[in-house]
């Protein structure tokens, strides 16, 4: 399979602080990769400077053979990236939301049309579209954001922590709706600290934990490996 | 540049809401209130007003003092009887003002003695009208004063002009700015000057707090509302964000200033048939000093004005880029108001050339300060000035636009906070 992104020996630091300390993995073309671990494991920063938000202090990320410190403009014209802590602008119905959305990326008017159609499919709030983003809900904001960053058929989906702070329910549209995504042949980088969910969406996870990824691998494959019912005692054994 | 243009427009959108143009409409219609009750107050005072005499002496010189009186616009309320009845019953009477004749008043004045009419103001508050009629009558006993002393000196000197024997001196009073000078007085033309640049401040001090505000508020709410993240990810150039910030402040800040300018004019009724009026007898001697503006004086102003706003708009993104939400936006703004009013009532009370070096140097080392001082030194020759106010602001808007697109390049766009402590990271 053609590899999408590659990461190697990707370091940070804040300060005197030692985020990720020189991981190294790769997402082929049409798969959903999961970084999993704790709270504070250096998932969300990995994100980040993959989505071009944080400069790397040391090591190389490449994507679709594009060098993140040179071309970080061709990153952004090829990734979607939806943040864990992300929102709409509340003035802006959400139709008008994906309508701006959709501008920055589409080539004419009707690829526009296009990719909004795509996204009202995608989030299926309907008539709610027409409302103001400050009316809608915890569950229905998320939506409207997956259904934003999934729109354009980007060559790599990068979603922090997408189900975070959902109900059980709107988790669960939601995690359907990233598989669906990928059965179109794209690519997505996801981290969550709900291993269930990862081993649920994923087809290759990679373990992380204080900046360094302790193991990677199918879900099936680390689970046989460690000889666990699930990937939350493939961590704790990973760890230990 | 269709990106960019994308983005400003919905920068122009977010920022021109609900609230903004409720507060704007809500500024014009205070501004129209307190103009109607200003206006109503001086139509008052300058209509005929109701005041009460008693006249005492009865001669032929008090009569003739309340016939002038009846003249200048006052409706006269004789009253009868003894003086401290009178001020006692006028005082119930809700009139504000009793002017008292005391008996002998005429005869003192006949024998080249000196006459006394007592006035009597009954403050009920304080009111233009108030103070206007005992203005008015004041100048009234001045100016039958100068026609009885003319009348005596004419009787006891008749060969002599009685305005020689009162006033020997005269002065001839000239201005003099730079090589060119002409007659008249200094203080006519300082305060014709005054009157046209004294809106100029206040306007400056708008656009600059306007603008400055709508940029810290736009990038604050990009964080509080959680959306900055999103932004940054789009394929658009980090510069493009900050313009487009940037214009869209600048743009919405002019306006709301204009807005301000546009009911503060109307309230205080500072139009250009007023300023017109007040220059229309000290304009030759303006003119023949130089102090007029040309296309290019204005010119070099309006570069000033451009560059200080440009300078406003970088400073505010810095901070809008430190502040977390709305709130910590508000209180971020201080800072710059503090500034912009440093020049402001430097510009209104002072003149910086009379101000200590060090001062000087304070002052002008404020990049808001130049275009206050611009106007001044654009119609004095004072040319060098302006360019190096312009050259000053240039180099500081750019120094500010390279360090304010580096910092939407980097992480610090989102890891810059004002926070006193150990920094929070997000792993």
């Amino acid at each position: 399979m053609a590899v999408v992104l590659e990461v190697e020996g990707l370091k940070k630091k804040y300060g005197s602080l030692e985020a990720l300390k020189g991981i190294s993995f790769k997402v082929e073309k049409g798969e959903i990769f999961g970084l999993i671990g704790p709270n504070g494991a250096g998932k969300t920063t990995t994100l980040r400077i993959i989505a071009t938000l944080l400069t790397p202090t040391d090591g190389r990320v490449s994507f679709l053979r594009f060098d993140l410190k040179k071309n970080p403009e061709k990153f952004r014209e090829k990734i979607s990236y939806l943040p864990e802590e992300a929102g709409a602008y509340r003035n802006m119905k959400g139709i008008d939301y994906l309508n701006f959305m959709a501008k920055f990326y589409a080539e004419d008017e009707a690829e526009i049309r296009q990719f909004v159609e795509r996204a009202e499919r995608i989030c299926g709030l309907g008539e709610r579209l027409k409302d103001k983003v400050g009316t809608y809900s915890k569950g229905m904001t998320r939506k409207l954001l997956l259904a934003r960053a999934l729109m354009t058929k980007p060559a790599l989906a990068i979603l922090d922590e997408p189900t975070s702070g959902l109900d059980v329910i709107n988790s669960l549209e939601v995690r359907e709706m990233i598989k669906a995504f990928t059965r179109e042949g794209v690519s997505v980088l996801l981290s969550s600290h709900n291993m269930l969910e990862v081993e649920f969406l994923s087809d290759r996870v990679a373990l992380i934990d204080r900046g360094v990824i302790l193991d990677s691998g199918t879900p099936q494959g680390l689970k046989e490996k460690y000889q666990a019912s699930n990937l939350e005692i493939v961590f704790r054994s990973a760890v230990q | 540049m269709k990106n960019f243009s994308h983005l400003l427009i919905k920068e122009i959108k977010e920022l021109v809401n609900k609230q903004l143009i409720i507060s704007l409409v809500f500024i014009v219609l205070i501004f129209n209130f307190i103009g109607n009750i200003t206006k109503s107050e001086m139509k008052k005072a300058m209509a005929k007003q109701k005041i009460a005499v008693l006249d005492l002496d009865k001669s032929e010189i008090s009569r003739n003092i309340i016939g002038a009186l009846n003249m200048a616009n006052f409706i006269i309320e004789e009253k009868a009887g003894g003086k401290e009845e009178v001020v006692k019953e006028v005082r119930s009477s809700g009139l504000d003002l009793l002017v008292v004749i005391p008996v002998g008043f005429g005869q003192a004045v006949s024998g080249f003695q000196a006459g006394e009419v007592e006035t009597y103001s009954y403050l009920n508050g304080i009111s233009m009208t108030g103070s206007r009629k005992s203005e008015i009558v004041k100048a009234l006993l001045g100016t039958t004063n100068e026609f009885l002393s003319n009348q005596y000196l004419k009787k006891k000197v008749p060969d002599v002009n009685p305005q020689l024997l009162k006033t020997p001196i005269k002065s001839r009073e000239f201005v003099v700015v730079k090589d060119k000078m002409a007659e008249g007085s200094a203080s006519a033309v300082i305060g014709s000057l005054y009157a046209q640049s004294f809106i100029l401040p206040v306007i400056l001090m708008m656009i600059i707090m306007y603008s400055s505000q709508m940029v810290i508020t736009a990038i604050a709410m990009e964080k509080q509302n959680k959306t900055l993240e999103t932004l940054l990810t789009v394929p658009i150039s980090r510069t493009s964000i900050v313009m487009a910030k940037m214009l869209a402040a600048g743009f919405v800040g002019l306006l709301s200033a204009a807005i301000y300018m546009f009911g503060f004019r109307n309230a205080f009724s500072f139009n250009t048939g007023d300023i017109a009026k007040a220059m229309s007898g000290v304009a030759p001697i303006l003119k023949q000093l130089g102090l007029t503006i040309t296309t290019q004086g204005y010119a070099l102003f309006g570069i000033s004005l451009f560059l200080t706003i440009l300078v406003a708009l970088s400073l505010a993104t810095v901070l809008g880029v430190l502040a977390e939400d709305y709130r910590t936006a508000q209180s971020l703004n201080v800072p710059l108001v503090f500034l912009v009013l440093i020049p402001y009532f430097i510009s209104l009370f002072t003149d910086i050339n009379t101000m200590s070096l060090p001062a000087k140097i304070f002052v002008l080392a404020i990049p808001f300060s130049h275009p206050f001082f611009a106007m001044q030194n654009i119609m004095f020759g004072h040319l060098n000035l302006v360019w190096i106010g312009i050259a000053y602001n240039f180099l500081f808007v750019a120094a500010m636009l390279y360090w304010t697109t580096k910092i939407f390049s980097t992480d610090r766009v989102l890891t810059m906070k004002l926070k006193w402590g150990k920094k929070k990271v997000v792993l």
